[in-house]
């Protein structure tokens, strides 16, 4: 087991090594002037040539990559060009509203899926398995700004129930502020009892969420139908049946237990797959998280912002899967002694 | 080997679909407060788009003039166009030039104080000008100034290198605020010095609080030295918002009670929703499409003057702009100096327009390149619209849309291989459109820089120069002279004068609010906003 | 391969590949949706400018004064904010749509099989090698690597589609490895090897021909996959640009007129929406065929 855990981690670390240099030569290479993204578009030469003489800019590549490697391991990514403030705090203050979004997202994705892959597998190849099927195949081909923006005009513009926009409304700040514990401010609101705050929050969160939910929602309920339908063909569960288990004990108790493991692989994926998708949903409903600060440097070409974005994301990709790896040891010794 | 327990989804996901649903209903009941009057103090709350690059006062040079402006004053302040005084006092209570214009004096006001409490005098004012020259963002704007000095606690003299208009710079948007003398000696050596909060001006709002990309909270200053400008609201909640559809949204949800960034499509229908009133007034923005006179076919005045007479200014208007704009009469845009009705303007005449590109020798047709910025909405609308018309004459307009950085390196590389048509969204950095645009845009340079139509012409040159000495000192020579320049821009269309856009404010009934300044084009006044009767 | 699934009533156990296939779909009603969806978006991008209403519309020519109509009789999607014609903009927008994803899948294909089917066949050192090439390119949570790579080269279709190619063509080159190792050691192969004949002619004949239908269910499902992907990069901003009629582009576009105009952003979202549920769909019912077990990218 340790040898195994091992080896991946190995892995993982050569692997973000070699990103770092395959991201900062592209971003170098690239004709772009980071001094212009740096001053904006009216600064005169002289300004820029200033510019690029403090940031390092006119080093030799091999020079500036070094300091940027030296920069990464002592926690000096570098300040984001656009807004001038380091790039790990813009990701730290940013990182709890897009993990709320996908916590709320997931929630929602692993209970629909789960159920829905249950029921379809109860009697597979009749309507009601052919209905969800195609929910969940749908989940996983729509476009999720689309879903998005078309969730906002039914529930913000036809029937004005929820808001449209953005994660607390701004009265909250005045009217009922939330205290930071663990900076989560809609977990916050809810350990401190802050009603107000916290059913706002809700309301902001749903169309979001559901929204986020729908392509994960979809992976899910398939593998867990796949899987169900696999562990339902096996002996014991005949035998279980045979001896006059009721159906649902079956079904839920012992089917979906030993159905689970494939399914855990698809969370992780769909996890990563909703990281994503995080950046698309958090634009249109500007969301004030990661996704929406990384689609902003993408577009500005935030260098710095943009490596942080690259390497932050794949360690966490890779954390996941060795989370998930690890999970799926523990539960199923065949992959520890593979 | 554990197996985790799996509890019965189905009651698991009844449950919370039932308490997000009784907390949804609760929580429609929150919003839809505004001017919250809670322990007395009165908020506005705003949407703006400005991001924050620096809270240094003197290196500031982008968005963030929308805060910074009402946090610093410069010494004077030049009001809008139509006023009856060009200028109005700012820390200076008045001034004068000698007259050979190289010598300027201002007299500096009693009784004004920096937000951290020190007091406004000659010196500070000195500092923050000899700082301006020195490090800031707009430095160039100080380049005439040769000397200053202080004799006394309320007098500044400059001395000039050569004449220039010192009003208009000391008035400038940027690079001329005058800032607390402590903070100054602190952020010569530290760059991030104002990044930690830092507020060293003598407005009548100082920062009270600023989430990076989410929000700026500004708090009135009590001491404020002018009474009769003093802010009504004490408090302005900014909502950093970059995204127009949402800041339409907060302001028609009842989120905010202003929105500094909408939509311009959707200006009519969200004013008719709020029955709210739309202000427009000039602004210094416009769009400008340059022709790259270095290579054939467009170093032919009459094939530029062709394709002039091919663009459908009034559809880029109300398409682009949603009809808030007004055509062109050369680069400068309308109520800055030295602006004139008297310049003559193109009008769509597609026949004439194929006539000369006849008489130029291309009876069939073109193939040119077209290159706009992609983050750029109204240029995004509207270039379309300019393929079409020229798709009459028989040029065929390949379109490249390039992030603004990248459009921009291309545009200064080689202009032999360089796009054909470059449009650009401009504006000046202080209200001198004859020094800025007339001079960046179109005066010869050895490398390219904003002069993004390669064009080297030696009498434009010298009409510009004479021009520029002449503001300093005689303002109506150096007008007849820029109008003659300008003359010479439109007859020989080195580049195509598309529109100048209009600021458009939309008022919703409670507040009143200031008519935009165009010579402060990114900053929002909140001390003039109060409740409407 | 035997499988203890218990599989849904319809699917057949003998008789040749082509055949069972066409079983599948004659029997799985979803199935057969998705090819109908699939056969409407092919006949849509080849005949596309015979059939749109407004062709020259669709092409990108405006017309200023009918901005912003809502449905009707005489524009049954409505018109965008040039007035341009949206049911002939979105039928013109199938052909780049479709081609950019047959694009992206063939070059991904092109470089992913052959890679992988000599790491797998050879083993050792260029095995490892290509396994950790692509261990790198996965890495990245899905679309970053395309939205980094679209950003530094420049928003454009072109860029967007070499950046999806890059990211797609670990997926083949590691589905073929896998094959290939497992078949190398199989006793026809090791037969073919004890009489001579060649890598290069083995690798064809023996190793590709049993990946094929791994590779095609991929393929189908990866040409939906690129479609839904293309389109998020252009709604971003990062690919195709005005004034094409990317369907991607064409929501982006419609966004700020959502709540007075959502046929400007509805149609082209559903247009995305169609084409690759139709993919989807068939590409899932012959995974089930195939695989159940097999884990879903």
């Amino acid at each position: 087991m340790l040898r195994f855990l091992a080896s991946r981690l190995g892995t993982a670390v050569l692997v973000l090594f070699v990103l770092t240099i395959v991201v900062f030569v592209l971003a170098r290479i690239i004709p772009t002037d980071p001094a212009v993204v740096y001053a904006g578009p009216k600064a005169p030469p002289e300004e820029l040539a200033r510019i690029r003489e403090k940031l390092g800019f006119d080093q030799p590549l091999i020079l500036q990559y070094f300091q940027y490697l030296g920069g990464l391991v002592t926690g000096d990514w570098g300040n984001s060009l656009a807004t001038k403030r380091p790039v790990l705090d813009e990701f730290a203050t940013r990182l709890p509203a897009t993990l709320e979004l996908l916590f709320a997202a997931m929630s929602i994705a692993i209970v629909v899926g789960i159920g829905l892959g249950v029921i379809a597998a109860k009697r597979p190849g009749k309507t009601l398995d052919g209905v969800i099927r195609f929910l969940a195949i749908g989940g996983v081909s729509m476009p999720a700004f689309w879903l998005g923006l078309l969730l906002q005009v039914l529930f913000v513009g036809q029937l004005k129930l929820l808001p449209a926009t953005g994660q607390f409304s701004n009265e909250v700040d005045y009217v009922s502020p939330i205290t930071a514990v663990t900076g989560f401010p809609l977990f916050d609101s809810l350990i401190t009892g802050n009603w107000v705050a916290y059913s706002d929050g809700l309301a902001h969160l749903v169309l979001p969420a559901i929204t986020l939910a729908a392509y994960p929602m979809g992976l899910i309920a398939r593998m867990t139908r796949a899987s169900m339908l696999e562990v339902l063909g096996q002996d014991y569960v005949f035998t279980a049946n045979a001896y006059g288990l009721r159906d649902g004990l079956i079904r839920w108790k012992l089917a979906l237990k030993n159905a689970l493991p494939p399914t855990m692989t698809i969370i992780g994926l769909a996890a990563a797959y909703a990281l994503t998708g995080t950046f698309f949903i958090e634009v249109v409903f500007n969301w004030p998280g990661i996704g929406q600060f990384a689609a902003n440097a993408m577009i500005a070409v935030d260098y710095p912002a943009i490596m942080a974005i690259t390497l932050l994301g794949a360690a966490g990709y890779l954390i996941a899967n060795f989370v998930v790896d690890l999970v799926q040891a523990r539960l199923d010794p065949r992959v520890r002694l593979s | 080997m554990a197996v985790t327990r799996m509890r019965s989804p189905r009651s698991l996901s009844a449950l919370t679909l039932g308490s997000i649903g009784v907390l949804v209903l609760a929580g429609c009941t929150v919003g839809g407060a505004n001017n919250d009057e809670e322990a007395g103090a009165s908020v506005l709350s705003v949407a703006a788009s400005a991001a924050v690059t620096t809270w240094d006062p003197v290196r500031s040079f982008s968005t963030e003039a929308l805060y910074l402006g009402n946090v610093y004053e410069p010494l004077i302040w030049k009001n809008a166009a139509g006023a009856d005084e060009e200028f109005r006092p700012g820390i200076a209570e008045s001034w004068e030039s000698s007259e050979d214009g190289l010598t300027w004096t201002f007299t500096i006001r009693e009784g004004a104080t920096f937000h951290d409490g020190e007091s406004v005098d000659a010196e500070a004012v000195k500092s923050s000008i000899e700082a301006a020259k020195d490090h800031a963002g707009a430095s160039f704007i100080w380049a005439p100034l040769e000397s200053i000095e202080a004799p006394d606690e309320t007098t500044v003299v400059m001395h000039l290198a050569y004449s220039a208009p010192m009003d208009l710079v000391a008035a400038s948007t940027y690079g001329a605020w005058i800032v607390s003398p402590k903070a100054l000696e602190a952020s010569a050596d530290d760059e991030s010095y104002f990044e930690q909060g830092i507020d060293a001006g003598t407005g009548p709002y100082s920062v009270k609080s600023y989430t990076p990309g989410e929000k700026v909270v500004l708090e009135a200053y009590d001491e404020y030295w002018n009474d009769s400008a003093a802010p009504s609201y004490d408090i302005v909640d900014i909502s950093i918002t970059p995204d127009a559809v949402t800041a339409q949204q907060m302001l028609t949800a009842g989120e905010v009670d202003l929105a500094t960034n909408l939509p311009l499509e959707n200006v009519d229908t969200v004013a008719a929703d709020l029955d709210a009133t739309v202000k427009t007034t000039n602004s210094p923005f416009n769009f400008l499409a340059f022709f790259n006179t270095a290579k054939a076919p467009l170093d032919d005045p009459k094939v530029r003057q062709a394709l002039s007479l091919a663009i459908p200014y009034d559809d880029i208007i109300d398409v682009g702009g949603a009809g808030y704009g007004t055509q062109s009469r050369g680069p400068v845009p309308k109520g800055i100096f030295p602006y004139s009705d008297d310049v003559p303007q193109y009008s769509q005449d597609l026949e004439q327009a194929k006539a000369l590109l006849e008489e130029a020798g291309h009876a069939d047709g073109l193939d040119l390149t077209l290159s706009f910025s992609s983050e750029n909405s109204a240029e995004a609308r509207f270039v379309p619209l300019i393929k079409d018309a020229f798709a009459k004459i028989g040029v065929n307009l390949e379109v490249r849309a390039e992030l603004f950085n990248q459009q921009w390196e291309n545009g200064k590389a080689d202009p032999a291989t360089a796009q054909d048509i470059f449009v650009l969204y401009y504006w000046p950095t202080y209200s001198d459109a004859g020094a800025d645009n007339l001079y960046s845009l179109f005066h010869s340079s050895e490398e390219p820089f904003f002069n993004l139509s390669y064009w080297n012409n030696p009498e434009y040159d010298e009409l510009i120069d004479e021009a520029g000495t002449l503001t300093g000192s005689d303002r109506d020579a150096a007008q007849a002279k820029y109008e003659e320049a300008m003359n010479l821009l439109v007859d020989q269309a080195p580049a195509a004068f598309l529109y100048d856009a209009q600021a458009v404010s939309v008022v919703p009934k409670g507040i009143e609010v200031a008519d935009f300044n165009e010579n402060y084009p990114f900053t929002t006044f909140f001390a003039p906003i109060k409740p409407a009767n | 391969m035997t499988s203890t699934a218990i599989m849904p009533a319809f699917v057949p156990v003998g008789g040749s590949t082509f055949g069972r296939v066409l079983r599948v779909l004659r029997t799985d009603r979803l199935a057969a949706l998705g090819l109908a969806l699939i056969v409407l978006v092919v006949v849509l991008a080849f005949f596309g400018p015979w059939i749109a209403p407004y062709p020259e519309q669709g092409f990108g020519e405006t017309s200023v004064g009918d901005r912003g109509l809502a449905p009707s009789a005489v524009h049954w999607f409505g018109t965008d904010q040039l007035g341009r014609d949206i049911l002939s903009r979105v039928i013109i927008g199938t052909r780049p749509a479709l081609t950019i994803s047959l694009f992206v899948v063939a070059i991904a294909a092109l470089i992913g099989i052959p890679l992988g089917a000599i790491a797998g066949y050879r083993g050792g050192w260029l095995d490892t090698v290509l396994m950790r090439v692509t261990e790198v390119f996965q890495a990245f949570p899905p679309l970053l690597l395309a939205m980094v790579t679209v950003a530094l080269l420049g928003p454009s279709l072109t860029n967007a589609g070499i950046a999806l190619a890059i990211c797609w063509w670990p997926w083949y080159a590691r589905l073929v490895r896998a094959e290939a190792r497992s078949l190398r050691d199989r006793p026809f192969v090791e037969a073919a090897r004890a009489i001579g004949v060649p890598a290069w002619r083995i690798l064809p004949r023996h190793i590709l021909r049993n990946c094929l239908t791994p590779i095609l269910v991929q393929a189908t499902v990866d040409i939906g996959a690129v479609v839904l992907a293309a389109g998020s990069l252009a709604f971003i901003g990062l690919g195709a640009q005005p004034p094409s009629p990317d369907w991607g582009l064409m929501v982006a576009e419609g966004r700020g007129q959502i709540f007075t105009a959502w046929w400007i952003s509805a149609f082209p979202g559903l247009a995305i929406f169609v084409t690759v549920l139709g993919f989807n769909l068939l590409g899932d019912s012959l995974r089930d065929f195939f695989d159940p077990r097999q884990v879903k990218r």
